[in-house]
């Protein structure tokens, strides 16, 4: 059986530490989490920062991809500090469950382990 | 005479430059350290670190300092900085397949690891960048993206080495599709092809 969490704005929002929450999740839970608000490119280099630092013999690491902005341009700054939702989701999965995430400019494929 | 000292060390202080380092990234084994020894054996004469097949085989940043290019009418002198390649995922079984036994595999996992979050640090600290992807392979991944997206963030000079033109699955056009905003130079690391064309663009994107 295959968990899927999607997580919203606000439940990440109200956590100090998204991305330990997100790789707890993933690691933890052994869920695909999906998150509604995109994460942005500086955090996608922290989040794989982060997964480095506890991979283990028992966790290999992630398969993550975002869809739409992930990059903070001036437009997304602006619509962030108005309180707005810039497009696009991120989807982070355990690569134990997700083998690969097959990626184009408007499409997700994700491919599990069997 | 004193004075003279005196105006060298004055003139040295003040003209004194922090050293240019571009630095080579990219997902693992799309052939960063055979670009950084061709650059290096083109360059100095001497290579600057190990290939293998083996995944993760540069597992610390490898550094060769002041290697002066020269190109498009400039002599250019900046440090090498090879990266570990970064991944999402290291699992010291896929080295295991590679016939490593399981302690080495396990100590291989765990330096790949070290190795990736310190690449990822020098994210801000390199000059201009140079990154590596195998012309064989899907070029729009998410480590490819997310390399290319931090670096244009911190404004960095980037230039897409399409690396394995030699092979006949090599496809540099698909990178430049998927990256156009990039400037993308096909290159074999292995026999040299197409290397003085590298040399001409980092003339025209980096000044240090």
């Amino acid at each position: 059986m295959i968990a899927i969490e999607f997580l919203s704005n606000n439940a990440l929002g109200k956590n100090q530490d998204k991305l330990q929450y997100i790789l707890t999740a993933v690691k933890k839970g052994d869920k695909i989490v999906v998150l509604e608000q995109p994460l942005t490119s500086s955090e996608e280099a922290q989040l794989i920062q982060l997964t480095m630092q506890q991979v283990d013999k028992n966790f290999a690491g992630i398969e993550i991809a975002t869809l739409g902005s992930a990059a903070l341009d001036i437009k997304s700054h602006l619509v962030k500090l108005l309180g707005g939702r810039t497009s696009g989701l991120t989807v982070v999965g355990p690569s134990k469950i997700v083998k690969q995430i097959k990626k184009d400019p408007n499409k997700l494929n994700l491919l599990t382990q069997k | 005479m004193a004075w003279r000292h005196i105006f060298n060390f004055f003139l040295g202080f003040f003209s004194a430059k922090k050293s240019f380092s571009i630095g080579i990234y990219g997902p693992v084994n799309a052939g960063k350290s055979s670009i950084a020894n061709r650059i290096c054996m083109d360059w100095t004469g001497q290579p600057l670190g190990s290939v293998s097949e083996i995944p993760h085989e540069t597992r610390e940043v490898q550094k060769k300092e002041r290697v002066a290019i020269k190109a498009g009418g400039k002599i250019l002198t900046m440090n090498i900085l090879d990266m570990p390649g970064i991944a999402t995922k290291v699992d010291y079984r896929e080295f295991i397949e590679h016939g490593l036994n399981k302690a080495d595999a396990q100590q291989r996992a765990k330096e790949a690891t070290k190795g990736i979050v310190e690449a990822i640090k020098w994210l801000e600290h390199v000059d201009a960048a140079l990154v590596v992807m195998d012309s064989t392979k899907d070029p729009f991944t998410q480590v490819n993206i997310t390399i290319l997206a931090n670096l244009e963030a911190r404004k960095i000079p980037v230039i897409i080495v399409a690396n394995k033109m030699d092979l006949k699955k090599s496809r540099s056009d698909k990178i430049k599709e998927a990256f156009p905003q990039h400037a993308v130079v096909p290159v074999s690391a292995l026999n040299g092809e197409n290397m003085p064309k590298l040399y001409e663009e980092i003339a025209k994107k980096v000044s240090p």
